[in-house]
Order: structure tokens, then sequence, then C-alpha cells
């Protein structure tokens, strides 16, 4: 049970109204339909944060898993990980980035691990990132894609606080798939 | 000129800026759009507001003012209030006009010959039936204030809100010979159905509408910017969100021009498509 209304077709504001034009758009969307003014530019925002873009979709995943746990979202790493497990990653993988297992032991890829570090060191820590961690990102992704997966990073945490304080409920669908994927 | 101002001067937008002063009342009327009654949380429009939204709607284009609630005349600063944004736009309030004793007449003296009309709810020529559904005495209250505000130099308006064969042919005569007789030209008497929202539902009267079936009158209130005042209805307490525009009702170009953008229509982005979950 969410802590706020979620909007549904029947209620949804006429500016809202797109994005119920195909039934439920999940509690996020129907949330924030409540303030429709943001509905409209935090969607599309979020789209082109965490949707398809000019980074694969795995790297893209890591971070909003490993995001979502280190933030102990239990909405959005629900969420993801199916989409995490569709985008190539293995059982142990996913596991480790849901802090279930160790990082080190599901990843070996250096590039991954970097990532992962600058994740870590951007969604925990406070203050500047220290320097080995950004200078061990910069050695394996371009600038451009450290600006976007930083992004990614943020908008993520923005999302897990967002999911976390209304209490937004998985769907029935999602919680089956994680039955079925061994992640219940 | 602005886009919002181009659509009101094309006659895309409508030029009527509405605005909620509150929603507490001293009536319970059975077909009330917003479940308004005595001891309901007043949710109103301070006098700076309703001051500001004036000004800037017609820094915008718009040509005219409508207040409503609730019961306006509950708010103290309202004469005053009135008074000033009728030197700025055209106004009009609506009003049960059961509250005009001789002391709150006198508050009203601000109001003489200004742009300025109040419209008073009056259903039936019967006392009877238009108590039905607006409470004790509402009729005898009525005709006793009309005259009383006309002498005072304030332009009155009857509106009359009806189900469909409710008022035949024999009542609407009778009560457009009532108006005339209290000193109210036809051209002031409207004539309007009564809409299935707020209290009107639980009644089980009312038509019901599409937001393209009405006027995409701009209309502020403190939940928001709605489409028409048939928007910011209530229904078991809560405010409906259909015909929500925006929370956010300051500066007013912010949801003018949204309205505007909802009335004009748009292309849908990618973002529509994109389905985040």
């Amino acid at each position: 049970m969410a802590r706020v209304e979620l909007i549904t077709q029947a209620t949804a504001p006429l500016l809202a109204r797109d994005y119920f034009a195909d039934g439920d758009p999940g509690p996020i969307a129907a949330a924030l339909a409540q303030v429709p003014e943001l509905l409209d530019v935090a969607m599309p925002f979020l789209g082109a944060a965490l949707g398809p873009s000019s980074i694969p979709l795995r790297p893209k995943e890591l971070v909003i898993l490993r995001t979502s746990a280190l933030m102990q979202c239990r909405y959005c790493v629900a969420a993801h990980t199916p989409v995490a497990t569709d985008a190539g990653l293995d059982h142990d993988e996913v596991a480790a980035l849901r802090d279930e297992m160790d990082i080190e032991a599901a990843f070996t890829d250096p590039a991954e691990l970097a990532l992962l570090r600058w994740v870590d060191a951007v969604a925990t820590g406070k203050g500047r990132v220290d320097d080995a961690v950004a200078e061990g990102l910069a050695a394996h992704w371009p600038e451009h894609n450290i600006v976007e997966l930083t992004v990614l990073v943020g908008a993520t945490m923005l999302l897990n606080r967002f999911c976390s304080a209304l209490e937004l409920p998985s769907s029935d669908e999602t919680l089956q798939r994680l039955a079925r994927d061994g992640f219940a | 000129m602005s886009a919002v101002s181009e659509a009101i001067e094309a006659g895309d937008l409508p030029g009527r800026v509405w605005m909620y002063a509150n929603y507490n009342c001293n009536l319970a009327c059975t077909y009330c759009l917003t479940e308004s009654a005595p001891g309901v949380p007043k949710r109103g429009l301070s006098a700076g507001e309703m001051i500001r939204i004036a000004t800037e709607a017609a820094e915008l284009g718009f040509t005219d003012i409508g207040v409503t609630g609730g019961e306006p005349f509950l708010l103290a600063h309202l004469p005053t209030t009135l008074a000033t944004i009728a030197e700025i736009l055209p106004t009009f309030c609506l009003s049960n006009a059961t509250l005009f004793n001789d002391k709150r007449l006198d508050t009203l003296d601000v109001l003489a010959g200004k742009d300025f009309a109040i419209q008073i709810s009056l259903d039936s020529p019967d006392p009877d039936v238009n108590d039905e559904m607006r409470g004790p005495e509402n009729f005898a209250k009525v005709v006793e204030a009309i005259p009383k505000l006309i002498d005072r130099g304030i332009r009155v308006r009857i509106a009359t809100t009806t189900e469909p064969g409710r008022l035949d042919d024999d009542d609407h005569a009778r009560l457009c010979a009532l108006h005339r007789s209290l000193g109210i030209s036809d051209d002031d008497h409207l004539v309007r159905p009564i809409v299935n929202r707020g209290r009107a539902v639980d009644f089980g009267l009312g038509t019901t509408f599409t937001p393209e079936e009405i006027p995409a009158e701009l209309c502020i209130t403190a939940d928001g910017a709605f489409w028409s005042p048939f928007g910011p209805t209530v229904l078991n307490g809560r405010v409906d969100t259909d015909l929500l525009v925006s929370r956010q009702t300051a500066p007013l170009s912010v949801p003018a021009e949204l309205l505007r953008r909802a009335v004009m229509g748009r292309p849908h982005g990618d973002d529509v498509k994109i389905g985040i979950r």
C-alpha cells in the first residue's frame, strides 16, 4: 500500500493522460501524476537517463541495480532484477549487484569493476570522490560516458528515495518473475 | 504578445479566469459540486493571492474574472478584494445571498458602481421546490436580498441550476416574472444543468460531460489550477484530479500555458512510449 494515492486512468489529470493511455503506467508515474506539471518533465528526464541511450543496456542496468541495492530501495531492486537479467547479466552478477554476494567474485571485467567502484563512491560517499576511483573509471570509460553514467547514478538515487519514502508497491508480475528467477 | 494572449484573442482559449475563493459554505445544497457545507475545510485563497491572480490574468490577456466557492462572502476580506479585482478586470462573484444582513450589506458598498456583478442562485419560483435542494428559508432570503443589492448600485444576475424537465414552461415563465419583478433583466438570468459531480453524485443528480464539452476556463484553487470551474469538484472529501491542469498556480502564466497546450493539442513525444515502471 503506497503512502500516497496512486492516480488511475479514471482520475488521471488531462496533461497526464498520455501516460495512462495503455492502462496502468506503474506506480512511479501514477504517484507523479498527482503533480502533472512535474510528471510532464520528470518522465522524459527519467526516460532519457534510465532508458535506451548510446551506452549499452548492460552497464546501465549494472549501475541502476547496484545503486538501488546500496540505497536499499526494495521497489527498484525488485523492478530492475529482471531487467538486469534480460540485459544479459548472469545470476551471480545480479546477486552481487543486489549485495547478496561479493562483487569481485562475480565480476572480472576491469571496466565494469571500475564502474562499480565509481557507483559505490558516488552513491554512498559524501563530498568529493576519491581520485583513485575517478582515475580508475577514466581509464576505461570516455568522458561523455562518465557524465551520463553519473547522471544515471543520481537519477536512480532520486527514484530510490522516492519509491522507498512513498512505499510504492511492486507489481504481482514483478514478484512472480523474481520467484521464477530465484530472487524471491 | 504571448502564446496565451494570442490564443485568447483568437478565441482558442476562453478569456475568463475563475477563482475558488473558499470551499466552506453556510449551506449544503444537494447538487453542490464541491461538497461545501458549514465546517468543511476552508481551503481559501488570500486577498493577496486573488489580487495577484487578477493582475497576472490581465497581463496575460484574459478578459474577465469569475469568483466562486463555497460561499465566498464568508470571507471577511472579500468585498474589498472584489473591489480591487474589479478595477483590474470585469468581475462577477457567485453567492447564495443568504448572508446579506444590513451589516454585511454595508460592507458591499465598496462594490457599488464597479464593473462587478453578484450571481445569485435561485432555482425555482416556488419556495418549497427551491428550498428542497438549497435549504430552509433560502428562497425568502434571496428575494429579500436582491432588491437591497440593486438599491446599493450592485448589478445582480440570477443563475438557475436544475435537472432536465424539473422546470417546465410555466415554472420558467413564473421564475422570469419573479426576477423581472426584482429588477433583473432576462439578459442577467441564466439556466444551467446540474452537473453529476460532487454531492450530486450521492443524490443521483445531474448530467455528465467530457472536457471537450465544457469551456476550458482556467480555474485557480488552493489545490491547483483546473480546466473549468467544474474541475475542482470534491467527492467523499477528496478533490477530483481528472481536470487538474497543474498544482502550480503562481505565476499564473504557468497553468495558463499548460492549459493552452492542453487545448491546442500537442505532439506525443517518445517519453510516453518508454513506459518507466
